[in-house]
């Protein structure tokens, strides 16, 4: 199978950036889109050319590094997919694909595909935490939670922070992301007590950071590898309507 | 954004039941038409709610433009390539140039109609055999001619995609999260966007056959 790439180059956050067409000989169906990528650059290097700077690490679609921005949709293609998890198969013989970098002033570039996503992790910082004294593993299981709670906590807990709802978004908002961590402690009792506070201040983070707001399109709960519901984000600005006025 | 656009979207709803008056016959019509138009302009209820109307509008308008300049400040560079349609619906991601045109629409619409009522700009307004001033007779002509039909017509298709998206976003952005509530709610906003357009859309098609 051999197809076109078409990527964005970028030495560093200061230059300009560009697009360079690669055309790729010798793939297969099977091969991931990461692997195809290997692939390039395994050639780039034997070429004594600069390889082509992207992120990942667990390569099983469950740590979120890997966003790249595919033929017009966060993470290729597919809804709910991790980029890792994309194959080949997935694009036809001589298929010209463009391979952007996310897109967001809060997500500056770092160099080619690669962004900086440590706004997501300022906004974690903020209170996406619990200072309720929990135990051990075992202990787990004295505090009582009803299933459908555990499960709707457990829904908003499968974040990865990849950050595609970012990337997707018109307005690069990161509400879907902001409020999947404020809904998952917020639903449980360890998180009651900090309640309020978190979800005014990982909110206020969320606004200085510099993402924008959201407009509900819904592209976010599309591109989400998790599927995480959109309806999140009015649970968010219930619970924050919430805190602001009656505290 | 949500609050006001509510507003404008219950103003409507009002609006749409008083135009409806306009296909009863000719000679209910005026009489009807002309004593409602009346009763408004001197009811000191309606004087308030109309101000606050004014206010909403001015408020939709503004705060609209503010928001999209600042959200265009969080994506500064797009994609060379986007293919949203896959992901969301065109209204949902143009509602500022759907806005816009709604706009456009409502400037054409006020130097129609409220200039000439109210700030008696324009063609003076006769009074009908009640001694109600004749808004009856100002619709009538202007749906006379083609072209205003025309406009007031097309330009409903953007109202109604805008009324759409805007009315089941307005609820989520006031944290109404109830998952069945927001399904019944979708369709709710289809069917009310629905019937504010064509209905909006219809009238002046009735007024320049009668």
């Amino acid at each position: 199978m051999n197809v076109n790439f078409k990527i964005w180059r970028q030495d560093n956050p200061h230059s300009k950036g560009h697009f360079e067409q690669y055309g790729v000989e010798g793939l297969t169906g099977d091969m991931s889109f990461l692997e195809a990528l290997d692939h390039l650059n395994e050639r780039l290097v034997a070429n004594n050319e600069k390889a082509i700077a992207y992120e990942y690490d667990c390569r099983e679609g469950i740590c979120g590094q890997c966003g790249i921005f595919i033929n017009g949709r966060a993470h290729g293609p597919h809804d709910h997919m991790t980029t890792c998890q994309l194959h080949m198969r997935s694009f036809s013989d001589g298929d010209t694909i463009v391979v952007e970098p996310w897109r967001a002033a809060a997500f500056p570039i770092i160099k080619d595909l690669v962004v900086d996503r440590s706004a997501l992790d300022n906004i974690i910082e903020q209170g996406a935490y619990i200072t309720a004294k929990t135990g051990t593993a075992p202990e787990a299981n004295a505090i009582l939670i009803a299933k459908d709670l555990a499960d709707k906590a457990m829904d908003a807990a499968a974040c990865i922070g990849c950050g595609a709802c970012v990337a997707t978004c018109k307005n690069a908002s990161a509400a879907l992301f902001t409020a999947a961590k404020i809904n998952h402690l917020n639903s449980l009792p360890q998180g009651a007590h900090e309640a309020s506070k978190r979800v005014m201040q990982m909110t206020k983070q969320m606004e200085l950071e510099g993402f924008g707001s959201c407009t509900f399109t819904g592209a976010c709960e599309v591109e989400c590898p998790e599927g995480i519901s959109i309806v999140n984000i009015a649970e968010m600005n219930a619970r924050r309507a919430k805190a602001k006025w009656w505290g | 954004m949500a609050l006001t656009g509510l507003f404008l979207c219950l103003f409507l709803m009002v609006h749409l039941s008083a135009n409806s008056i306009l296909l009863l016959p000719e000679s209910t019509a005026r009489a009807l038409y002309n004593s409602y138009s009346t009763t408004l302009r001197e009811s000191l209820l309606v004087k308030i709610v109309a101000y606050v109307l004014y206010l909403s509008i001015l408020l939709h308008v503004g705060y609209g433009l503010l928001i999209t300049l600042a959200n265009q400040r969080a994506k500064p560079k797009k994609y060379a390539v986007n293919t949203f349609g896959e992901n969301s619906s065109w209204t949902s991601q143009n509602m500022g140039l759907l806005g816009t045109m709604v706009l456009l629409f409502l400037v054409v619409h006020l130097a129609n109609f409220w200039a000439r009522i109210k700030l008696g700009m324009g063609a003076g307004v006769g009074m009908d055999a009640q001694g109600h001033v004749d808004v009856y007779e100002v619709t009538y002509s202007l749906f006379q001619n083609l072209y205003f039909v025309v406009f007031y017509t097309l330009l409903m298709v953007p109202l109604g995609l805008h009324l759409h998206h805007g009315l089941k976003s307005a609820f989520m952005t006031l944290g109404f999260y109830h998952k069945k509530g927001l399904r019944v709610l979708a369709k709710v906003s289809l069917v009310y966007a629905a019937i504010m357009a064509i209905g909006f859309g219809i009238i002046p098609f009735i007024v320049y056959l009668k």
